[in-house]
């Protein structure tokens, strides 16, 4: 395709380009950026969120300002066509992209269909589609999937199916806009391995992404915004050179794995929860056996089954479980390993059998949905009220309620949006509301589901601190979660779930931190 | 600065013609009001219900409606929401008349939204009231195939059942149905503004 | 959800999908406008079997006996409740069944037609018939946000159980509770849906190639001639009362 450029000239050529969207919701701006990218090459685009790399992908791929609206200036070319004035389908013979969120990026219900879905747009010719389409098939793997509805599918079984659909029409130019950001360890390896074939094939590649790690060793530029300004630039080697001080005052997750475990959060390994912290201080007697005040929390007995044409198989078979009380538990595993089953079974949501002990107190299915409180990974389902305080006040009873309202979202540092309207507030105020409605109705045990994905380092540790005060009022936590600076931040003790069944679980100290490692080492390289 | 120009927007571009961002919008919005009037329209299994679903569906249905007219702003999608909404009507069995009603009010409603330069709130309620006529088509099965239908019914369930069901469906009965459909099309469309105002603007998604 | 698995392989029953508009048509004809006599009883009865036959052979056979069940149980309600009860108590239940019974049919075929036909298929057959973008486009995107929908209905429907927002207690902010987060969440998806499919090239001016296969083969040929027969029928029988008796 394209055979008019230059060998050796750049795929992407981006020249003093500023974009400001017609609406301010879209995205944050930016200015004077200036980029170049040759075949085969990979330039990784980070920083704080809010920086503005997602637009700089949009500019690369035309969707701004063909789709989010908004004024234009300086030059983006692709192969030497302007993006900026071509139309979208124009663009949409050299570039493909794969975005942030698998679920809304489909728009076939079958997986061969939604491979297919650009070429055939772009009116390939039909043989030569069922080429492309299983060459891509057999890629990445989707031969056995390719029968199933996309429905059906798990969060990176879809982002998979992303990649296949962008590289069937053989873009020069692959745009990424935080791929991983919904995805476990185990696909992220494979979505690296997509990366690197891109690469190989000669492809040029534009990853914005706030999780960076799964990029170590590939990147051939690293791009720093910061208030969409390019900040810094270094050459893959430099960037890997950076030391770990400097990428944390920059806001950056872990480059890799061993840089996640060398994380400063380590040092805090248990840490800041004075009245029981002589159980928990680095490396010493596990949790379980030092706290005599409260009996832990117990799940017996606890089964779920999803049915499968027509059969019911059991998704979910825990026989018995303790969790100490005020403990922050990290659940981990390989994807469809049953963490979000098990989640829902505790909150009492889904099909599921058994019970949850907590102070002498049996509660069933139906005392859990009372009892038990989940943060959704899409907080904005469980927002309905008009304004914050509202939000936390729904549900709640007494006299005092709004007195205890006031400083509960005092606590989460939510106090000045109590009259905002809960879905204008940043993705990370939203997930504090949600934790500030588990507080009011005194809910004893909380589970997050992925509170972490898609966030830069300071939001992830805004999360963590929220979490540890949460934990100061003695409520006991359980955290699905793929990320391991996270983990290591907050947690106390770590579960791991393999085939629905929990594997092993250990409290987490300086020593354990260690199978920790291993663990997510393990899923790092495939 | 030579590469300093600015790139019209897409909407200065496609002009009038309605684009992909608008058909896709289109499908969406056809899938929750679809949505809305069947979980309403479910109620109406109950038979008395059935005629006062015609008075509760744009209670409802305003909401989206009004969500809807926030992104309607080229003369045919709500037309086109209209069709849609007879076609799939249609296909789950409500008879094709539908398409029909759906096809004639959701063109009035287009026009008078557009007389309104898009963005008037008093024509957004009318709109909507004019729109939410299109429900009579659900029922014209009954009024044009009487003749053939109601023999069977008769026939199938005796008397005492059609001569009850018929006390309902009176020919006389259809102005009061559609005057309904208007009236609570109205009130509807300003619950739809008042939800609108308390929650997606304040939320940014209007 | 089940409902709209479009598997592409998995097929017993390959129908293009302007023959199941056809049929559509054909069965929603008969059923509405019914007919008088033995002759139109017949035909009623093989159109309103058609979509559970279709339903059952197309790897669905729970549902199609279901669905089966639930129209068999409410027309017998009907017929059998009608002489038992007088007045407002008859026309109530044996309305209701009859409401019941007269929809099943259809939203049997709307399911096979849903959960048989993929998206490309689909397009394929509307450029066929030479549909304009307008209509394609969003209703193809139709078929596809049904099943979205559903998804997050059912998370949204979690959060409020676990906060104990139920109709019963909270009314008419039960509705407001339920569309709110579900609009606002369709909205965004919408958006995210509608900058990846206009990433990948659609609308274009380009003439959209497909790679499904549609086209009509003898079952589709057997499917029409007998939606035809049975409309053939069922005009004749209107125009000539008393002629196919």
């Amino acid at each position: 395709m394209n055979g008019g450029v230059r060998e050796g000239a750049p795929v992407l050529l981006m020249d003093n380009v500023s974009f400001f969207y017609a609406g301010e919701r879209s995205g944050a701006g930016v200015a004077g950026i200036s980029l170049s990218l040759c075949a085969g090459e990979l330039a990784l685009l980070c920083g704080r969120s809010g920086c503005g790399k997602t637009t700089v992908t949009r500019l690369a791929n035309g969707l701004a300002p063909h789709f989010y609206e908004g004024t234009v200036a300086g030059s983006v070319r692709v192969c030497g066509l302007d993006v900026a004035r071509a139309e979208l389908w124009e663009t949409a013979r050299l570039v493909g992209s794969v975005f942030q969120n698998p679920k809304s990026q489909f728009y076939n219900v079958d997986v061969r269909g939604e491979v297919a879905f650009g070429c055939e747009n772009l009116g390939f010719d039909p043989a030569d589609i069922e080429r492309r389409v299983d060459d891509a098939v057999r890629e990445f793997d989707l031969a056995p999937l390719l029968d199933a509805s996309i429905f059906s599918l798990s969060g990176g079984q879809k982002q998979r199916v992303a990649c296949a659909s962008a590289t069937a029409t053989s873009p020069r130019l692959v745009v990424l806009d935080e791929p991983s950001s919904n995805l476990d360890f185990e696909t992220i390896a494979r979505l690296r391995a997509a990366i690197v074939r891109w690469k190989e094939s000669g492809a040029a590649v534009l990853v914005a992404e706030h999780r960076i790690h799964y990029l170590d060793g590939l990147a051939d530029q690293v791009i720093y915004l910061d208030e969409g300004r390019i900040a810094h630039r270094w050459s893959g080697e430099e960037f890997a050179r950076l030391d770990d001080a400097e990428r944390v005052r920059l806001g950056l997750r872990a480059r890799s794995v061993a840089d996640a475990l060398r994380f400063p959060e380590r040092s805090r390994l248990a840490p800041d929860v004075p009245s029981r912290s002589d159980d928990g201080r680095a490396g010493q007697t596990p949790r379980k056996a030092a706290k005599p005040e409260k009996p832990p929390i117990r799940f017996e007995k606890l089964t779920a089954d999803y049915r499968k044409n027509g059969a019911f198989e059991r998704a979910l078979d825990v026989p018995s479980l303790e969790l100490p009380q005020a403990s922050v538990t990290a659940l981990v595993g390989p994807c469809g390993a049953g963490k979000s089953t098990f989640a829902e079974a505790v909150c009492g949501l889904n099909r599921c059998e058994g019970t949850m002990e907590i102070d002498g107190e049996r509660l069933g299915k139906r005392d859990r949905r009372r009892r038990c409180f989940m943060v959704m990974q899409n907080v904005n389902h469980q927002l309905f009220a008009e304004s914050v305080l509202d939000e936390v006040l729904l549900g709640m009873t007494g006299d005092d309620r709004g007195q205890r309202a006031l400083s509960i979202l005092r606590d989460l540092d939510l106090d000045e949006l109590a009259q905002a309207h809960p879905l204008s507030l940043s993705g990370g105020q939203r997930q504090r509301v949600a934790i500030a409605q588990a507080l009011a109705t005194d809910r004893p045990l909380i589970v997050y589901d992925e509170p972490t994905s898609g966030l830069d380092l300071a939001h992830m540790r805004q999360v963590a601190e929220t979490i540890r005060g949460v934990r100061a009022r003695d409520a006991t936590q359980i955290v699905i979660t793929h990320d391991p600076e996270f983990v290591l931040s907050c947690c106390t003790h770590v579960a791991m779930m393999e085939n629905g069944r929990i594997a092993d679980t250990f409290p987490l100290c300086e020593e354990t931190a260690n199978r920790l490692a291993d663990l997510f080492l393990a899923y790092d390289r495939p | 600065m030579a590469h300093n120009s600015t790139a019209p927007s897409a909407a200065a571009k496609t002009g009038d013609r309605l684009g992909g961002k608008d058909l896709i919008n289109i499908g969406i919005f056809t899938a929750i009001y679809f949505v809305v009037v069947f979980a309403v329209a479910c109620l109406g299994f109950i038979p008395i219900l059935m005629a006062a679903i015609c008075g509760i569906i744009p209670l409802i249905a305003g909401i989206p409606y009004m969500l809807f007219l926030t992104r309607a702003r080229k003369f045919g999608m709500i037309t086109i929401l209209g069709l849609l909404t007879g076609i799939i009507m249609f296909i789950t069995g409500m008879g094709y008349f539908s398409i029909a009603t759906g096809l004639i009010c959701g063109l009035i409603a287009d026009l008078i939204w557009k007389s309104g330069g898009y963005a008037s709130a008093s024509r957004a309620v009318l709109s909507h009231g004019v729109f939410s006529c299109w429900i009579i088509g659900n029922f014209l099965p009954f009024l044009i195939t009487a003749d053939t239908y109601l023999p069977t019914v008769r026939a199938q369930y005796g008397d005492a059942y059609v001569d009850e069901l018929m006390t309902y469906l009176q020919p006389e009965m259809y102005p009061v149905l559609l005057i309904a459909c208007f009236v609570t099309g109205i009130i509807g469309g300003f619950i739809g503004r008042a939800i609108l105002k308390k929650h997606f603007e304040r939320a940014g998604i209007a | 959800m089940e409902f709209l698995q479009s598997g592409a392989g998995v097929r017993t029953v390959r129908l293009d999908p302007r023959t199941k508009i056809v049929l559509l048509f054909a069965v929603s004809t008969v059923l509405l406008l019914g007919g008088n006599g033995p002759a139109m009883f017949a035909v009623r009865t093989t159109m309103l079997l058609f979509p559970f036959a279709l339903l059952a052979v197309s790897v669905r056979v729970r549902v199609a006996v279901l669905m089966l069940a639930a129209y068999l149980g409410t027309y017998a309600l009907a017929v059998f409740a009608a002489p038992a009860l007088s007045g407002v108590a008859n026309a109530f239940v044996v309305a209701s069944a009859t409401v019941v019974s007269r929809f099943v049919p259809t939203l049997a075929l709307a399911y096979f037609v849903f959960a048989t036909t993929t998206v490309s298929e689909f397009m394929a057959a509307m450029a066929r018939m030479r549909m304009p973008d307008w209509i394609t486009i969003p209703l193809s995107v139709l078929f596809r946000f049904f099943p979205t929908l559903g998804e997050e209905a059912r998370a949204i429907g979690a959060a409020m159980r676990m906060r104990g927002i139920s109709p019963l207690r909270n009314g008419v902010t039960y509705v407001e509770c339920a569309l709110v987060p579900l609009m606002s969440c369709a909205v965004s998806i919408g958006e995210d849906l509608s900058a990846a499919a206009l990433a990948r090239g659609l609308g274009g001016p380009a003439k959209r190639t497909n790679v499904c296969a549609i086209g009509f083969g003898a079952l589709d040929i057997a499917v029409i001639a007998v939606s035809a027969a049975a409309t053939a029928l069922l005009a004749a029988s209107l125009t000539f009362p008393g002629a196919i008796a």
